[in-house]
């Protein structure tokens, strides 16, 4: 892909967490790029370190996890502050708390999360949590910045932005706040748009109009958005190309067609065929990925899917970690089986 | 309500007209201010061997419905009949029945919860957990307990060795076997599944759908399935019913409703599934307001305020539930009318 057309480029990422009951390896490896003006969806089931390569990015990984290796190169629009020529920084280089990663976070590259209540401010007025961002960033006075946050509002289809600029966080339902959480994010116009499971705690017909609405803002703004989930659904619906990740590792990556009708790796045809779908009731019975993911502390030798895998070869899976193998136009597989 | 439809002695549960109304306590002296109406007038019924999916948005009322049904603690019904074709007693209101009568049935009408973590002591091993039902009705003690137990637990895909174990060394799939076990324990005719695969991960679902629908066959077991995720619930029952804030609006064959909807709520739940399918992304229908609390609901329909279709009618009337042919059920004034889209771009 020809480096103008890249925001993010992650590299070789590695996140361990040293507990006390042993180190959990969060990243294992995990490289990929965040197209410009797309939507990236990463995608895997609960301790996959989908949400970890999320954290990495913001340098927001709690302790007692560490970036352990890697490289997280994002081409930032501020001048002078490249470490990597081009206007690329190295994300993974910067402090947690430094000025290069404050004018990044919340400004270039922004993030909502799952559960809108935890997230908000519960003391603080939704207008001032907006203007929070605007006024850190943008440079305007504040009655500046509480009209962009009315604006900003009204942009998410927020019914009545002038009351909601002054209400409390706990006056508002599921979805109305996960819409303030949207307008901060996008209140200082981010290049890239971290999403983790915005929609997950929603109802069906909530979170319906909340994928509609990054879908139309996405295509206005023509910002990026990394998309995580764990419903294939919402993958389906929202995003180009796709990662599928296992483990701490990513497994296939590939444009969303590509994933849904021509998936390589055992584990995402598992996956897919492991979800019911719609008008082919009772025809035949779901497929199943025998076994679990396995318990965090221990170590899977080679291939990380091998133990629960239906192509399991013996003497090779085992071995060590296949490679990445091309095996289409942007489409990425690490399995043995296309080797 | 559907006696002149379905032959009587088809029917495991029936239920009329179900209230559970929660009182709202506030005010300086501690006064009942007001009522939560969680599940107000609720009419339904489940014909042996098959299962009902129940769904709806959050705090709609579906799992208190599921509880009132059973009588759980705290949920005694309000108002209205709870039918239940008890294999020895015949057909029994469960709402009549005393604590000490209530014990007679209760081995035939089990639940399985959501959360597979907090709905285990974890102070108990396996062997506890699933013959606690067996051991309080002093079905079976001894030797002949434990071979029960080591039975369950087979049945379920779990090896009998693991009965000495506590909860906490299983994973959340291996978990919701095992509350599937305890509720198999006594043989049960109905089994509520209250979300029972929402906590799991996607490729855990399957295992344990599957299972359900093993059990089902190999037992003729009854399901009321509650669940919110709509793809999972089409694949699961063969008869859907559609709540919305305490009551009933839609109920039909699976294919039927999904396809074929008559209640404009449900027009709108089918067109904001998430589909599978990059090649078929869908456009929803855009709800205006938010849903209507149970504690004040509006005038007439309780839909009417988000309801695109909604006429003069609407507001003043409750519509009742009822059915238009061929066991499709609605609660909708316009229900004849309306020509609704279901699910498109299907192979039906």
């Amino acid at each position: 892909m020809p480096e103008e057309n890249i925001v993010l480029r992650v590299e070789d990422l590695h996140t361990y967490f040293y507990t006390a009951r042993g180190t959990v390896r969060a990243l294992n490896g995990v490289s990929y790029v965040v197209p410009k003006g797309k939507v990236l969806g990463i995608v895997g089931e609960s301790g996959c370190g989908k949400s970890q390569t999320a954290m990495a990015i913001m340098q927001l990984v709690p302790p007692p996890g560490k970036i352990e290796k890697g490289k997280i190169l994002f081409k930032t629009a501020r001048s002078g502050q490249s470490s990597e020529g081009n206007g690329w920084v190295d994300i993974t280089a910067l402090g947690r708390h430094s000025d290069e990663m404050h004018h990044i976070r919340g400004n270039e590259i922004s993030m909502i999360f799952q559960e809108p209540m935890t997230s908000l401010n519960p003391l603080f007025t939704i207008g001032n949590q907006i203007s929070e961002a605007i006024l850190l960033h943008q440079g305007v006075d504040k009655a500046e910045a509480r009209q962009r946050a009315i604006d900003i509002l009204a942009r998410v289809n927020m019914p009545n932005p002038e009351r909601i600029v002054d209400s409390y966080p706990h006056q508002l339902s599921g979805g109305m706040r996960q819409r303030a959480m949207i307008a901060m994010a996008l209140s200082c116009t981010p290049t890239m748009l971290i999403a983790d499971e915005p929609t997950t705690a929603l109802d069906v017909t909530t979170e319906a109009q909340i994928l509609d609405l990054m879908r139309e803002l996405q295509a206005d703004i023509g910002m990026s958005i990394m998309f995580i989930t764990h419903n294939l659904g919402v993958v389906a619906q929202m995003c180009d190309s796709v990662a599928v990740m296992y483990l701490g590792r990513i497994v296939e990556h590939a444009p969303v067609e590509d994933l849904f009708y021509n998936a390589k790796h055992p584990y995402t045809s598992a996956l897919l065929r492991s979800i019911p779908h719609l008008g082919e009731r009772k025809v035949e019975k779901l497929q199943v990925i025998r076994g679990a993911v396995p318990d965090p502390y221990s170590t899977v030798p080679g291939c990380p899917f091998h133990p629960r895998c239906d192509h399991y070869m013996r003497g090779t899976c085992e071995q060590e970690m296949p490679p990445e193998t091309i095996v289409g136009p942007n489409h990425m597989v690490r399995c043995f089986l296309y080797q | 309500m559907a006696e002149n439809q379905v032959a009587s002695n088809d029917i495991l549960l029936e239920v009329k007209n179900l209230k559970k109304h929660f009182p709202i306590i506030g005010g300086l002296f501690r006064r009942t201010i007001g009522y939560v109406k969680a599940v107000d007038g609720v009419s339904f019924y489940i014909k042996k061997g098959e299962t009902l999916g129940l769904v709806g948005e959050s705090g709609c009322g579906k799992t208190t419905c599921g509880r009132t049904v059973l009588r759980l603690d705290g949920y005694d019904p309000t108002d209205g009949e709870i039918i239940f074709d008890d294999p020895k007693l015949g057909k029994v209101h469960i709402e009549k029945l005393s604590k000490e009568e209530l014990k007679a049935v209760r081995p035939n009408m089990q639940i399985i919860f959501q959360d597979p973590f907090s709905s285990l002591d974890p102070r108990m091993t396996l062997e506890r957990i699933v013959s606690e039902p067996l051991v309080i009705n002093k079905v079976l003690s001894g030797q002949a307990l434990r071979n029960r137990v080591g039975e369950l637990l087979e049945l379920v895909g779990l090896r009998s060795e693991y009965m000495t174990r506590y909860p906490h060394a299983f994973s959340g799939g291996q978990r919701q076997r095992i509350g599937i076990a305890r509720a198999l324990a006594l043989n049960p005719q109905l089994i509520i599944c209250d979300e029972p695969v929402s906590a799991l991960d996607v490729s855990v679902q399957a295992q344990v759908i599957n299972l359900l629908e093993d059990l089902q066959a190999k037992f003729n077991l009854t399901y009321l399935f509650i669940a919110h995720d709509l793809s999972v619930v089409e694949h699961i029952s063969d008869r859907v019913a559609v709540m919305y804030v305490g009551f009933l609006v839609e109920m039909a064959a699976t294919d039927e409703l999904y396809f074929h909807p008559k209640h404009p709520y449900t027009e709108a739940l089918m067109a904001a599934i998430p589909i599978p399918d990059p090649r078929n992304r869908t456009k929803p229908i855009k709800l205006p307001g938010e849903v209507a609390s149970p504690a004040n609901p509006p005038s007439g329909c309780y839909f009417h305020p988000r309801c695109r279709y909604a006429q003069e009618i609407c507001k003043q009337e409750r519509p009742l539930l009822r059915d238009v042919g061929n066991e499709h059920w609605v609660a909708c004034h316009l229900a004849e009318e309306l020509q609704l889209s279901g699910l498109t771009g299907h192979n039906k």
